[in-house]
């Protein structure tokens, strides 16, 4: 009986031995990394106490860029949402590098990045609101506005393949005008809009969704230079070619062949007005060739998209003819390659990531540009960059 | 006596080419060999030739003819060098690193077979954790380590490749190290052997061949690994990564470039792995 007793507690032991041995490997390493870390934290320290005696004016833009560039601590998705900051940092003539951010904002909050994108409609929220996953942030950031900044490049728009345009014109024209009827109804009530998008299957909050929405309407109601815009989805050539260019300028694609083919797109290659404004001239009466039709997100449903869950939600498909099939993005989904696969008819996309697809060989047309000025900015601590 | 002659020559009839090419030896060895050649060769030229796509309902847009994917990696050979560097770097010291982690604990728990067995479920436990799961977790504790992006999304990436790696390691090595021929740790104790002896005589050169039999599994796992973790890493840089971007941005020839440039590593990591084995094996018998 006492030998079995022994034998228990001896194995009890040798498993906490082992479970202590098994964490070696990760032990030294993280041993090292505390005292790299408790290295860095004095440095920093150090350049922080330099930073108080010196003054306590924040820095200008120009400033802020140039430092976070210089630390290498601007931080973007990538993916093909980081052009406006290449060209931001183009714009300065600084190096394009920048970090890799993940989903959250913990690298903007824990100061690995210090100059973070964030999109006003989402990241931004969620840095400044208090709210349920939000950082608390309030009013302590800077913000940088790649409209300002004259960087702006064109966001969610609405594209199909130039086959299905061509062969489906009366369908595209339903879609558009029971899109942007949607789109009207969802600016006059982001609220409403919010609590439809909520209902139909949310990633977020119900009170980031609402936020969502409020911000999403600016976007789509004003322009790069903050005029108010009132014709939805208008596709404005000023800023379209604006985008166009710096695409031109900044998209790296390896394939010299492509990178070629881009540097030749125009305009005319990648949008087509005409199907907007036949169906903003009609009546609201359409003969569909296609009746069931399917549009591809961007990303997960959320109140980006309010227009489209608040057209389906009040039937305005269903008034001009069509069934639509709202299909959730997100992460690695390719809308462009969703669409030019057939496997959907429309998607939402930025027009750089447009150009860069029928570049590669792609075949796709926009056929509506709902955001009207860039939603994406820049955040920074101003403790950060005190003069 | 008319039958037993038929029967005669029937036994003394030649043996047909086929069955005599099936039972040769050196036949046997080079179809080993050109068999699988002919089929790559097949699958070359159906590729090629576009047959491939009809048959699997595809454009050259999203599957690349091999001569244009070759042609594309000639032409960003520097860029495609420098990522599979990165690649290759981080699976490599993870592999390194996690095997002798594993083989320790494994020889630790050998010691202690009571136990033993228990503690290997739970590192079998941590094998089974998908890498999508660790990556982002690894970034966040390596934040802290080096003011450099790169240094720091290195040591996180390592870190992944090491936890698989190491379980597999140990995994293997325990069997190596317990399951050994019958009666021949009973012979060492008629012999008087102390634990030691037969720890160095007999459970050490036991294990070699499951050594390789972990290996085997964790050298591709330890690519995929370090490829997949360059996913979530801060600093973008690593085939894995490149594939990503260019699928994304709907640039898939570019994406076919580093999809093979991450077949060359897995295939020239698996034979130099074959070689060490052949060599290794070939003296411990």
């Amino acid at each position: 009986m006492k030998r079995r007793k022994v034998r228990r507690l001896m194995s009890i032991l040798a498993i906490t031995a082992m479970v202590a041995t098994s964490a070696v490997g990760c032990g030294s390493n993280s041993s090292s990394s505390s005292q790299n870390s408790s290295g860095n934290t004095s440095a920093s320290a150090d350049s922080s106490s330099k930073v108080s005696r010196t003054g306590t004016a924040t820095m200008t833009n120009e400033e802020i860029i140039k430092k976070a560039a210089s630390e290498g601590k601007i931080g973007n998705w990538g993916l093909g949402n980081e052009y406006e900051v290449l060209a931001l940092l183009g714009k300065y003539n600084l190096p394009t590098k920048y970090l890799s951010e993940d989903f959250t904002m913990d690298g903007f909050d824990n100061d690995s990045i210090t100059l973070a994108s964030a999109m006003t409609y989402n990241e931004l929220g969620l840095v400044q609101n208090s709210y349920d996953g939000g950082y608390g942030y309030g009013n302590d950031i800077g913000i940088i506005d790649m409209n300002d900044e004259g960087v702006a490049m064109m966001e969610d728009n609405i594209f199909c393949t130039k086959d299905f345009a061509k062969k489906n014109p009366e369908t595209v024209k339903a879609f558009l005008y029971a899109s942007i009827k949607g789109w009207k109804d969802a600016i006059a009530d982001p609220k409403a809009a919010a609590q439809t998008v909520y209902e139909a299957g949310s990633s977020v909050s119900q009170d980031h969704q609402n936020y969502m929405a409020s911000e999403v309407a600016k976007l789509v109601t004003t322009d790069t230079k903050g005029n108010k815009v009132t014709d939805i989805g208008n596709m404005d050539d000023d800023a379209m070619q604006q985008t166009l260019d710096i695409a031109k300028k900044y998209v790296k694609l390896d394939d010299s062949s492509a990178q070629e083919k881009l540097q030749n797109t125009t305009l005319d290659d990648i949008r087509d007005k005409q199907y907007l404004e036949a169906a903003k001239n009609s009546d609201g009466k359409f003969s569909p060739e296609q009746k069931k039709v399917s549009i591809q997100l961007k990303w997960l449903p959320q109140a980006q998209f309010m227009g489209y869950y608040v057209a389906q939600a009040k039937g305005y498909y269903k008034d001009v003819g069509l069934t639509v099939k709202i299909v959730s993005g997100g992460g690695d989904i390719s809308e462009t390659t969703a669409v030019n696969n057939g496997q959907v008819d429309f998607g939402v996309t930025w027009e750089t990531n447009l150009a860069s697809a029928d570049a590669g060989g792609m075949n796709l047309l926009e056929v509506a540009q709902i955001y009207q000025r860039s939603g994406l900015v820049l955040v920074y601590k101003p403790e950060n960059f005190q003069k | 006596m008319a039958d037993s002659v038929v029967y005669q020559k029937k036994i003394k009839r030649k043996k047909s080419l086929y069955s005599r090419i099936k039972e040769s030896r050196k036949c046997q060895n080079i179809l080993t060999v050109v068999l699988p050649i002919l089929f790559g060769l097949l699958i070359f030229v159906l590729w090629q030739t576009k047959v491939l796509h009809a048959m699997m309902h595809t454009d050259t847009f999203t599957l690349p003819v091999p001569t244009r994917i070759a042609k594309l990696f000639g032409e960003n050979m520097s860029d495609v060098l420098a990522n599979m560097r990165s690649t290759v770097l981080v699976a490599f010291i993870g592999l390194i690193a996690g095997s002798i982690i594993g083989y320790l604990v494994a020889v630790i728990a050998s010691i202690f077979p009571n136990m033993g067995k228990g503690g290997l479920n739970i590192i079998g436990a941590f094998a089974s954790i998908p890498v999508i799961a660790l990556a982002p977790v690894m970034n966040n504790w390596t934040r802290n380590i080096s003011p450099d992006a790169n240094t720091r999304s290195t040591v996180a990436k390592i870190l992944v490749v090491m936890l698989i790696a190491a379980a597999d390691m140990c995994l293997n090595a325990y069997r190596g190290l317990t399951e050994l021929k019958p009666y021949s740790e009973d012979l060492m104790k008629t012999y008087a052997a102390s634990g030691f002896t037969i720890f160095v005589k007999l459970r050490l050169p036991n294990s070699v061949p499951y050594i390789f039999t972990a290996l085997k599994v964790s050298v591709p796992a330890s690519i995929m690994t370090a490829i997949v973790s360059e996913y979530f890493a801060e600093y973008i840089i690593g085939v894995g990564r490149e594939i990503r971007e260019n699928i994304v941005l709907s640039q898939y020839s570019i994406a076919w470039v580093y999809i093979s440039a991450a077949c060359i590593i897995g295939i020239v990591s698996y034979i130099i792995l074959m070689i060490i084995q052949s060599v290794a094996l070939k003296r411990y018998h």
